[in-house]
């Protein structure tokens, strides 16, 4: 499966492109990693990956509307939003966007993984 | 205008000490807040990040702390690459995190910014004259956060 990693940080992309190669995890292409809604729609519709984490608080694009534009894209698309964003109302939403899983930052490894094992097809 | 009540202080206090838990599995020592009644006179370390605060409320969030400090965190997160660039990475990922954690109590009436860093002192548009301080201690180091906030009525 083809993995796209959005986040406007660096240190946590890093951190989820290590994670993605996990022992528990399917194996997980990573074909892009973008700073911005905008650089992740051009990705997307260049990789067309399976899986994307999503971070919401970005520049230029933000990640609700950024999950939308995909969804409209290809709404098989496994979304799983990472951000620091713990409201209900901001799950809710993306989770209405299309996104299909919401984790919170920060952010254990496991939590990481079991958060992408439960929003994978088995 | 309002200023924020010792609960709504407590959940800036919260974000700190769940931070350093789920990251590191060192909890921080969290030295209460206090307002500082001089104005401007809030410890600044080597890095600072801050976060802007819109909607019902108007402010920064302000996260200070030194190098050697986040080079720990880094190592924590696994990260080799201690770039002047991921050090203030680092620095402002945590003001983000502690801003978008105290939504969980305020909700999405207080809207956040994408957070500004720099080396030093950061320059910020804060509102009240007395803001919170909020001084952090992890392993030997010590940290700050200021809450610089008030709701709009």
């Amino acid at each position: 499966m083809k993995l796209l990693i959005v986040d406007d940080s660096n240190v946590i992309r890093q951190r989820i492109a290590r994670l993605a190669g996990d022992a528990r995890l399917p194996n997980l292409e990573i074909v892009g990693q973008a700073r911005n809604g905008a650089e992740a729609l051009s990705l997307f519709v260049r990789h067309r990956p399976d899986v994307v984490t999503m971070d919401l608080t970005m520049p230029e694009l933000g990640g609700v509307e950024c999950t939308e534009q995909i969804v409209a894209i290809d709404d098989n698309v496994n979304i799983l939003v990472v951000s620091a964003l713990s409201d209900k109302s901001t799950a809710i939403t993306a989770l209405k966007k299309g996104a299909r899983g919401f984790l919170y930052k920060p952010f254990t490894e496991d939590q990481l993984v079991e958060a992408l094992l439960e929003m994978l097809p088995t | 205008m309002s200023d924020l009540n010792e609960t709504e202080i407590k959940v800036f206090i919260d974000a700190v000490t769940n931070y350093f838990n789920q990251l590191t599995q060192e909890p921080a020592n969290v030295r209460g807040a206090f307002l500082d009644d001089n104005g401007g006179t809030a410890p600044v370390f080597d890095y600072s990040g801050q976060i802007a605060v819109s909607g019902q409320f108007r402010g920064t969030i302000t996260v200070s702390a030194p190098r050697a400090m986040i080079r720990h965190l880094l190592l924590a997160l696994n990260e080799s690459d201690q770039s002047d660039a991921n050090l203030r990475d680092t620095i402002g990922e945590l003001a983000n995190t502690l801003a978008g954690n105290a939504r969980k109590h305020f909700g999405g009436e207080m809207e956040i910014s994408v957070p500004r860093t720099a080396a030093g002192a950061i320059g910020g548009s804060g509102s009240r004259k007395r803001p919170y301080v909020i001084m952090v201690s992890w392993k030997t180091y010590s940290a700050s956060l200021v809450v610089d906030i008030e709701r709009l009525e």
